[in-house]
């Protein structure tokens, strides 16, 4: 997968998961449009209509970048308006946003950016953490480039919000996008969604795909790897000195198994990433029909502290 | 009918909390923005419940509820959180969080967090 498909599945499962959080604030006023890659000779702000509300909220464990949701300020009003339940702004005329106005913006992109996180944990397999959202009103454009430092990859996805043109914009440094194009890859064609005719890579296109959808893929599920087992009298387990050697079951040369909650679901094989993590390629994944009696050993149960 | 105590970051989030628990014929007393004013106000007003918001500036939530268990264990306290962070909703609940409510959430839910918290 090339860095720029990464990016626009990055995109596109984020969009997904800021218009569902949208929906639930202003349900039938939210459009999720077209997501694509800024190119890297152009800040991200650049083309951004003039005055803008635009509230950030950076990555903070997991990975790092930056997300920039930027809307009109009526777009913002309106908004803001419909998640406090009311049919139109206090001050439809107002030349900037009330204080809670503004905080209502940035909760909702802090329970978006939440949402898009989950999204993008269940592709990384690694939790990712969002730190607190950063308002900003914007009347100049060299006031919002200033604003935010430019990264090596962005990418923006399109909205319509209560009748306004909003859009997120991803700062992308160059780590998540290898990181992002590494874990699709090795999800694999399996699991990837069937290529998308141009001009339809709405989130609409991934609903099902990897990214799913949060309400099943924020579950965590304890996914473990085992290297082999043996059996041993316990005599001998409780008389063993340091230094000994236990001679596991499995051939150095087969491949480890893969289990999720108790289940063993997949068999893969042992690599280092990052030159310091352990890691499992997924080879087979183990068909639902045999995955018991496979093993002579029971399934071994996760320690309840864990 | 309680005294409750609101803290979150956002002052339209403490806007929604608080409208929600007047509405439940409950009374806010306070309403804290980050986790040491929380700690502060919890002390000085005595709440029968507090809602606590996880992602806050300053100090978060998970370290205030931490500082509040250990200053009240009996302290019932209802942790307010972004969906996406249920590592740190565990977290809390072994820190001896009676609740936890998911946003976006309905004033409903809210409500009965409260009326189980306490019991």
């Amino acid at each position: 997968m090339s860095q720029d498909d990464a990016l626009i599945r990055l995109g596109q499962s984020t969009s997904e998961a800021i218009a569902g959080v949208l929906e639930m604030f202003a349900p039938g006023k939210i459009t999720a449009g077209e997501v694509s890659v800024i190119p890297g000779d152009k800040h991200p702000m650049e083309s951004v209509p003039m005055p803008a509300v635009a509230t950030s909220v950076a990555y903070v464990d997991g990975v790092t970048g930056g997300n920039v949701f930027v809307m009109t300020l009526d777009g913002a009003r309106n908004l803001a308006a419909a998640m406090m339940g009311m049919e139109q702004p206090e001050d439809p005329d107002a030349p900037e946003l009330s204080e809670l106005e503004l905080s209502a913006v940035s909760e909702a992109m802090n329970q978006m950016m939440a949402s898009a996180a989950i999204a993008i944990s269940s592709v990384l397999g690694t939790e990712v953490e969002i730190g607190t959202p950063e308002p900003n009103f914007f009347t100049e454009q060299a006031a919002a480039i200033d604003a935010y430092a430019p990264t090596p990859h962005a990418v923006r996805a399109n909205f319509t919000v209560c009748g306004e043109p909003c859009r997120l914009i991803q700062l992308v440094p160059n780590a998540f996008v290898v990181r992002m194009t590494r874990a699709l890859d090795e999800l694999g064609a399996e699991m990837a969604p069937p290529a998308e005719p141009a001009g339809q890579a709405g989130p609409a296109a991934v609903r099902g795909s990897v990214a799913g959808r949060p309400s099943l893929s924020g579950i965590p599920v304890r996914v473990w790897a085992e290297l082999g087992r043996t059996r041993m009298p316990s005599a001998q387990v409780v008389g063993m000195p340091s230094g000994s050697v236990v001679e596991l079951n499995q051939a150095a040369d087969e491949p480890i198994d893969l289990y999720v909650n108790g289940t063993r679901f997949a068999t893969g094989r042992l690599m280092v990433v990052d030159g310091t993590d352990w890691a499992v390629r997924i080879e087979t994944i183990v068909s639902s029909s045999n995955t018991s009696h496979e093993s002579q050993l029971e399934v071994a149960s996760w320690p309840e502290s864990w | 009918m309680a005294r409750v105590l609101v803290v979150d970051d956002a002052a339209f989030m403490r806007k929604m909390v608080s409208d929600a628990l007047t509405k439940g014929g409950h009374e806010v007393v306070g309403e804290a923005g980050n986790g040491t004013e929380a700690i502060a106000r919890f002390q000085e007003l005595k709440p029968e419940v507090m809602t606590l918001d996880i992602t806050m500036p300053e100090k978060d939530g998970l370290a205030a509820l931490k500082e509040i268990i250990e200053l009240d264990p009996s302290a019932k306290v209802i942790m307010c959180s972004a969906l996406g962070q249920e590592s740190k909703v565990l977290e809390s609940i072994k820190l001896g969080a009676k609740d936890f409510v998911v946003k976006p959430f309905q004033a409903d839910r809210v409500l009965e967090a409260i009326g189980k918290a306490l019991g």
